[in-house]
This record gives structure tokens, C-alpha cells and sequence, in this order.
């Protein structure tokens, strides 16, 4: 049974709870209570997506609350000439239509009788117009409902939908937040450092270029001065490729094992760019002072900045291994001209100055291992610059 | 000093929380005390058919007398009469023909306890909602000490259960919000009680990895043991742990102990396992990053407790009171009342290895001070003794109404006087009584040495059909009269 050596009295249930739910507070935006979760789950989403669905009863219950119209029976009668003097009883008929011309001495009732029958004709048609109305509405009624009905589902179903939209973009948003914050986060506490088994290997090497610089300074002082130039028709970047340096083992693609860190890809990108302007290609093209004159008028400000950032940061990875490294990036981040840059100075028109044959026989001061080359190679191509 | 325990089943096979219940009572009360138990020979509870045969027995030499069930329940019957006694207002005589209905109805063994109980010291009433109880307790008189094992169900508010509380001599609660509800809906404050609840038979060393080799557990897991049962929140368990799944929130698999009558999701990380025994549960408990309590209803969660007692952290229902009072009392488990709360609350056992551990050593301290067997057995015995300082002449019960009493419908549904009653859990520490640097000295006089003395106190009754789990060194080397012993 595992057993925890940990601060139990550090912990308040009340205390976590309350942070957890902050938590789905947080990531969810709005915390709703369990009647409105409870809400929410009893509307019953699928049928209002689905019209198909729908199968409520309201619509059977409001025929049943109206039935079917018959328009009602309304009292009328007929009304003519002779209705005054009907009567079911014969003798009585008779008498009445016997003095009828008596009373058609006091009054005359045709008026009277013409009007009763327009009336009873009105009634007629009042009712048979009523009845078409009654039925009209009741129609008109169903498809009021039938509209109302429609209505209700369809702004349930958009009132739904907002809702959880809502809900979306809440969770979005908080989404978002998060990201941005993590990505801050990330920002301000990443610091580059070589992988650990590239430190011992960069330890090896630069340990070995002090080495074969110890040696060839010796060698200077007791070899004659004559010695071939590297050949400038070489692409630099090809020879730093080839380069076993600690800057060409900077700027190696790296190692699938190993991840690229933040920044170390624009880093190389400069590299790459010091390099075709290198000062030591630059050099044997043209000397030194020249070069750094020549460049100087196209200087880009910023890749100048770019320099000097980049030579601080390789300050702070290589820490204080050495100040030649620094200078040296100095001095290759100068701006450099168009030519050099895309290397011009291999152009077959430029043999001259490309041609090692036509070199001088001394070494030209560019070439010439000072302090702001402390890694040249031992062989007789131009070294890399190192940023 | 003789004791008498009743209780609606009793035996080795019986797993109910109440008939485990009195059983491990009985068995560590028989330390102190001349126990007997009569029970029914009913095995169901649902149906209370006699299955098992009348007449004496002895289960772990505990004396055990079983009294026939005169009829078995009518599920028809007791679910109208229920439809009435809970939701509508009623008379006395319907709770009584409710009673009748539930059972077990066992006359048998009430006219056994109204011949007996006067040479019993104490008579102890377990659930208080059956028939047994009810009847027993009032032929009981004097001598009933109830142990209501009450959850927050409608049943409590049936309303002849009310002079029950307030007669017997004293309630053994299992919680302090049993007693809280038990109080205000029988206003028995001045009846002796103690919350004391119950321990468990918990191995010292249980073995997670034969577990996980046995039934090919792989990866961290969380586990349910009990019933797999909608009313235990089983449904609601599943639907959020899907939702955990779903939200790929963590690497738990669920694992399921208990027999099943609920449709178990077919996931490749919900494994049911069915029943398994003892040495079984506890390996599984002992190696589960937690234990997740879904029911809404408890009185008092004993795998909980062997959770803790195991050193694990517990994830219960916030809607049980009980749980999540215990919960926030013993600074041991997370408790959710939704699903993102059960995803967040799982998320932070899985991953925060400081909040489980700390979770789950307090919830082995709580155990220890709370529900540990020496700690239980004085607290019995403490109530016994005073009992006995300040003995009852007569019963205390109400009498029961007269006829015509009993057929006005002037009692409230039942759920309704529940849900009337105060909710919320309890966060008020419980009563510690100390744990005894020694041997357990029983405050009352001991019974006569039987030759069978020293085999019950040397160890428990040694499991039958493996399913009790072996006792661990520390209770008999630490404690109780089994020190003695």
C-alpha cells in the first residue's frame, strides 16, 4: 500500500473543491447551477432540429377545444302576401279573406307586407353570409395557430442555438486566453541552451582549434612565409559547410533526435547571410580595410542589429569561452557588398583576383590567423566565419 | 451482561449495509457481552421468503435464533400502499398496513422477544423501518436501543416511526446528519444517543498487484463496489465518466465490483467484474487511485470507509449528505454535484499525486479515529454503561391511537415532512473518544469465561468460503479485550 509523506493537514476538501470549481468556471465562462443544467437538458433539442420530429399535441388539443363549424340554424320565415291571413283553421281562413276589404279600409297592409318579406330575405342572407364568415375565421384561426406554432419552435430552436454559441465562443474565448497566456508564458521563460551532448562535442573541438592554431602559429615561425592561398572560387558556404568548426557545428541542421529551439532557426538564417559577406572571403578578395570600407556604405542597419544581437546571444550560449568569438562576430556582421554577398567573387570574369596562382606569395594580412579567426582551419581553403 | 441483536436478515451470505451491519457488531460486542441474535429466515430482502430454517444456528459462535415470515411481500401491494403513505395525505392505519406490507412480518419472532427480552440486558433494533423493529422495539420496551441505519428517504417521514425514536432507550446513529434529520422529525434531542457507526473486517495487507494480475487490470483505475443499480447513482456514474472520456480528460479506467441490474456501457475502460470476494475487493480498493461513491442515498458508506481505512481517496455524490459531510469532516474525498465537477474532481485525483495522498492519509486517520473496531466497541459500551447507571422503570413508547384515531387521514405524506427536514451535510467534527493505549477494559462486568472465549477473541471466526478477510496484526495487537485475549 503506498504510503505519501505529505503535508495532510495542508488540505481543505471545502478549499479544493472551491478551486475546482473556479477551474470549470473558468473554462467553461459561465457556471450554471444544476436547475439550469437541468433546463437546459429537459428541452428536447432533437425535436425542434428534426421538424419532422415534431409530433407535438397541441394542435389535436385545440381541434378538440373547437370542433367542427356547422353554422346554427337560425330562426326565419317566410313572409308573403297571404301570411297575415293564414291559419290552420279553414272557416277562420275564410272569414279573414272575406274582410280583407274591410280592413283594407282602415290601412293598407301591402307596405307593410313587402317590407316583412325584404326583411325575412335579409335575414336569409345575413345568416348564409355570417355562416361563410364563422367558417372563414375558423379556418383563418387554424393557420393563425399553426403560424403561432411555428413561430415558438423556431425561436426555441434559435434561443437554443444562441445559447450555444454562447457557450462556444465562451469556450473559445477562454480557449484563446489560455493559449495567449501559455504562449506568453513560453516566450518569457524559454533561454536557448545546446543540448547537452552537443556541449562536450563544441568543448572537443574548439579545444582542438586552439590546438591546431597553437600549431600553426609554430609552424609560421619556422616555415617560410610562401603558402597557398585557399581558393576563392569556392562558394564560402560550401566551405563552411565542409568546415569542422564550432560555428559550422552551430549552424548543422540539427539532429532529429534533438529539437530546434525557439529562435535558432533566424539565428542560422543570419549566420548564413554573415557568411556570404564573410570577412575572410572578403579578404582575400580585396584585403580587410578595404573590404570593411567597401562595406560599409551598404551597410543594413538592420542586419548590423541583427549582428549584434546575434553576438551577444552566442555570448551568452557559449558563455566566456573566448572574446575572439565575439569580435569575430563583430567584425563578419558588417554589412557586405552586393557581389560578395552572392558570390560574385567567383565569377570565371574575376579570375584574377580568384585565381590562387596569381595570389600574392605572402600571406595576405586577411588570411592571416589573428585574433578574430581563432578557428581557421588547417587546411588551405578559407575558413568560415563564425557568428 | 446479555445482549440480544435483531435484525431483518442475518448470515455470512447477507451483504446488506444493515445486516453486515449487525453483524460485525454482534461478532465484536461478543468480546464484552452474551450476544444472541434473532433474526427471520428470510435471505431476500425483497421478498422475504424463508429460505434459510428456523430455529438455533451459530454463525462465528454467535448464537443466531431465526423465526419463520408469515408471508412474503406483495410488490404490488406495498407499491400502492407506498404510493399513499409518501404522496398523499393519510391515516395511521395505511403506514400500519405499509408496515405490514413492507415485512418482513415475522410474529413469531416479536411474541420470541415479548417472552425474552426481560432476560436480555439491552435489546439493539437494527432498521428501524421494518417491520421487526417497530413491533420488536415496542415489545421491547425499556430495553430497545435502536440503530436506525436511516437514509433520506420518504420512509423516514412515515409518522409511527416518530414515537419509535422518541421511546427507545437510545439511538446508535451512523452519522451526525441521520441524527440531525432523525431529531427533527421526532424531536428526540433528549433520547441518549452516540453516532458511532461501524468498522470494518480491513486487511493490513492487501495486495493490488495479485488484483491486477487476476483480472488483467492494466493502467490506473477507480472503483465502484456495491450494486450496480440505478438507485445507487450507477446510471448517473456512467453518464459522467463517459463524459469524462469523451473529454479524454484523464487515463482512469472505471472498475466495477458488484452484480449488476443496470445496463453497463460497453467501453474498453468501464470493466464490470461482477461479485468478487473479499481478498478481492480489497486489493482492488487498495490499488484504485480512488473510490467513487455515486449513491444519492446513504447512511453510512462502509466501503467508503474501507476506502479510507486503505488509505484512498473517496469521490462521492455531493447529493448525499452523508458522504459529502464525511467528506468535508474528514479532509478525505472530493465530492461532485455535476458532471464537469466529476470530470475536474476525477482529473485533479488522477493527476495531483499530493492531493490523493493527502486525501487518502487523512481518510486513514479519520478511520482510525472515527471507525476504527476499539473505537466502535467503547462507544457501545460506553452507552451501555450509561444506561445502566440511570436504568427505566417502564416503556417509554406513546400508546398507540385508538381505532377511530387511526383512520383519520391527518398524516402529511411522508416525503413531503422529509423534505421539510434540515438538508445539507453536517461539517461540525464528531465526537472523538479517545483511542485506548491498551486493551479495551469493558466498563461493565464482563460475562463468565466461556471455553469458547478464547478462540473468539484470538481471531475472528476464521472466514467461511473465504469470504470474510483475514485480520491484521495491528487491532489484535493494539487493542480491544482480543489484547486480552
Amino acid at each position: 500500500m503506498p504510503d505519501f509523506n505529505v503535508r495532510s493537514d495542508a488540505v481543505n476538501v471545502e478549499q479544493i473543491m472551491e478551486q475546482i470549481r473556479a477551474r470549470i468556471r473558468e473554462k467553461r465562462g459561465v457556471d450554471y447551477t444544476e436547475a439550469q443544467i437541468k433546463e437546459l437538458a429537459s428541452v428536447k433539442l432533437e425535436k425542434f432540429l428534426d421538424p419532422r420530429g415534431v409530433r407535438s399535441d397541441l394542435l389535436e388539443q385545440f381541434r378538440r377545444a373547437q370542433p367542427n363549424y356547422a353554422p346554427p340554424e337560425l330562426p326565419n320565415f317566410a313572409f308573403e302576401d297571404q301570411t297575415l291571413f293564414e291559419s290552420t283553421r279553414g272557416p277562420l281562413r275564410f272569414i279573414r279573406r272575406l274582410l280583407q276589404p274591410i280592413l283594407k279600409l282602415f290601412f293598407n297592409p301591402n307596405p307593410l307586407i313587402q317590407a316583412l318579406n325584404i326583411q325575412s330575405k335579409l335575414n336569409a342572407s345575413a345568416a348564409e353570409r355570417e355562416a361563410k364568415r364563422d367558417a372563414a375565421r375558423f379556418a383563418f384561426d387554424q393557420l393563425h395557430y399553426e403560424v403561432m406554432h411555428n413561430l415558438v419552435i423556431e425561436t426555441t430552436r434559435l434561443g437554443i442555438e444562441v445559447k450555444n454559441l454562447k457557450m462556444r465562443l465562451e469556450s473559445m474565448a477562454s480557449r484563446l486566453e489560455f493559449n495567449e497566456r501559455r504562449a506568453r508564458a513560453l516566450e518569457s521563460v524559454v533561454v536557448y541552451r545546446p543540448a547537452a551532448e552537443d556541449r562536450p562535442v563544441q568543448e572537443n573541438r574548439r579545444e582542438e582549434s586552439r590546438r591546431d592554431e597553437g600549431r600553426r602559429q609554430e609552424n609560421r615561425r619556422s616555415e617560410p612565409p610562401a603558402r597557398p592561398l585557399p581558393t576563392p572560387s569556392a562558394p564560402a558556404v560550401e566551405v563552411a559547410a565542409s568546415e569542422v568548426t564550432p560555428a559550422a557545428a552551430d549552424i548543422s541542421p540539427p539532429t532529429p533526435g534533438v529539437p530546434e529551439g525557439p529562435g535558432q532557426k533566424s539565428r542560422r538564417r543570419r549566420r548564413r547571410r554573415g557568411r556570404r559577406g564573410s570577412g575572410a572571403a572578403a579578404a582575400i578578395m580585396g584585403g580587410t580595410e578595404q573590404s570593411g570600407a567597401d562595406q560599409g556604405g551598404d551597410a543594413d542597419s538592420g542586419d548590423a542589429d541583427d549582428a549584434a544581437i546575434d553576438s551577444e546571444t552566442e555570448l551568452e550560449l557559449t558563455g566566456n569561452d573566448d572574446a575572439t568569438e565575439q569580435s569575430a562576430d563583430r567584425r563578419e556582421s558588417r554589412p557586405e557588398p552586393f557581389e560578395h554577398a552572392f558570390g560574385a567573387q567567383a565569377h570565371p570574369a574575376e579570375a584574377a583576383t580568384g585565381d590562387p596562382a596569381g595570389a600574392p606569395a605572402s600571406p595576405s594580412p586577411a588570411v592571416r590567423p589573428t585574433e578574430d579567426q581563432p578557428e581557421e582551419p588547417t587546411s588551405s581553403k578559407p575558413s568560415a566565419p563564425e557568428q | 451482561m446479555k445482549l440480544a441483536i435483531v435484525v431483518q436478515r442475518y448470515g455470512l451470505e447477507i451483504n446488506g449495509g444493515a445486516e453486515l451491519h449487525a453483524r460485525y457488531i454482534a461478532e465484536h460486542l461478543a468480546r464484552h457481552a452474551q450476544v444472541e441474535v434473532w433474526t427471520t429466515c428470510a435471505s431476500d430482502y425483497v421478498t422475504w421468503r424463508n429460505e434459510l430454517s428456523p430455529g438455533d444456528e451459530r454463525i462465528n459462535n454467535i448464537p443466531v435464533k431465526r423465526f419463520r415470515v408469515k408471508h412474503e411481500r406483495d410488490p404490488l401491494a406495498f407499491g400502492r400502499l407506498s404510493e399513499v403513505v409518501f404522496k398523499q395525505s393519510h391515516s395511521i392505519a395505511d403506514e400500519l398496513d405499509w408496515l405490514e406490507a413492507e415485512g418482513p412480518t415475522s410474529p413469531a419472532l416479536i411474541a420470541h422477544i415479548g417472552r425474552h427480552a426481560s432476560e436480555f440486558d439491552f435489546c439493539i433494533f437494527f432498521s428501524y423501518r421494518y417491520y421487526h423493529a417497530f413491533h420488536g422495539a415496542r415489545t421491547a420496551g425499556a430495553r430497545a436501543i435502536l440503530v436506525p441505519t436511516a437514509e433520506r428517504d420518504p420512509a423516514a417521514g412515515v409518522s409511527i416511526f416518530a414515537p419509535i425514536f422518541r421511546g427507545v432507550r437510545a439511538l446508535m446513529y451512523n452519522s451526525p446528519e441521520e441524527r440531525t434529520m432523525i431529531q427533527a422529525l421526532a424531536g428526540n434531542e433528549k433520547v441518549p444517543s452516540v453516532v458511532v457507526g461501524v468498522g470494518s473486517e480491513v486487511p493490513q495487507n492487501p495486495q493490488p498487484h495479485r488484483f491486477r494480475q487476476k483480472h488483467r487490470i492494466k493502467g490506473p483505475y477507480a472503483v465502484y463496489v456495491g450494486r450496480i443499480d440505478e438507485n445507487k447513482g450507477c446510471r448517473e456514474l456512467f453518464n459522467h465518466f463517459n463524459s469524462y472520456l469523451r473529454q479524454k480528460a484523464g487515463n482512469l479506467t472505471l472498475v466495477l465490483i458488484g452484480n449488476s441490474i443496470l445496463e453497463i456501457p460497453k467501453h474498453p475502460r468501464i470493466r464490470h467484474l461482477g461479485f468478487l470476494d473479499d481478498t478481492d475487493k480489497f486489493d482492488a480498493i487498495a490499488g484504485a487511485e480512488t473510490l467513487i461513491m455515486p449513491s444519492f442515498f446513504e447512511s453510512l458508506s462502509m466501503v467508503a470507509l474501507e476506502a479510507w481505512a486503505l488509505g484512498r481517496p473517496v469521490l462521492a455524490n455531493a447529493k448525499c449528505d452523508v458522504l459529502k459531510g464525511q467528506c468535508i469532516r474528514s479532509n478525505a474525498g472530493l465530492y461532485y454535484d455535476s458532471e464537469a465537477e466529476f470530470v475536474e474532481t476525477l482529473r485533479a485525483i488522477e493527476f495531483n499525486k499530493w492531493i490523493a495522498g493527502s486525501l487518502g492519509k487523512n481518510g486513514r486517520q479519520y478511520y482510525r479515529d472515527h471507525y476504527d473496531w476499539p473505537v466502535i466497541e467503547r462507544k457501545y459500551l460506553a452507552m451501555f454503561q450509561q444506561l445502566a447507571e440511570a436504568p427505566q422503570a417502564g416503556s417509554s413508547f406513546e400508546p398507540t391511537p385508538g381505532w377511530m384515531e387511526r383512520r383519520r387521514a391527518t398524516c402529511p405524506p411522508a416525503a413531503q415532512v422529509v423534505a421539510a427536514t434540515p438538508t445539507g451535510p453536517s461539517v461540525a467534527p464528531e465526537m472523538t473518544i479517545p483511542r485506548p493505549a491498551g486493551p479495551v477494559t469493558p466498563p461493565l462486568p464482563r460475562r463468565p469465561q466461556t471455553p469458547d472465549r478464547g478462540r473468539q477473541s484470538q481471531g475472528r471466526p476464521s472466514s467461511q468460503g473465504g469470504r470474510r478477510p483475514q485480520r491484521g496484526g495491528r487491532r489484535s495487537s493494539s487493542h480491544g479485550p482480543g489484547a486480552a485475549r
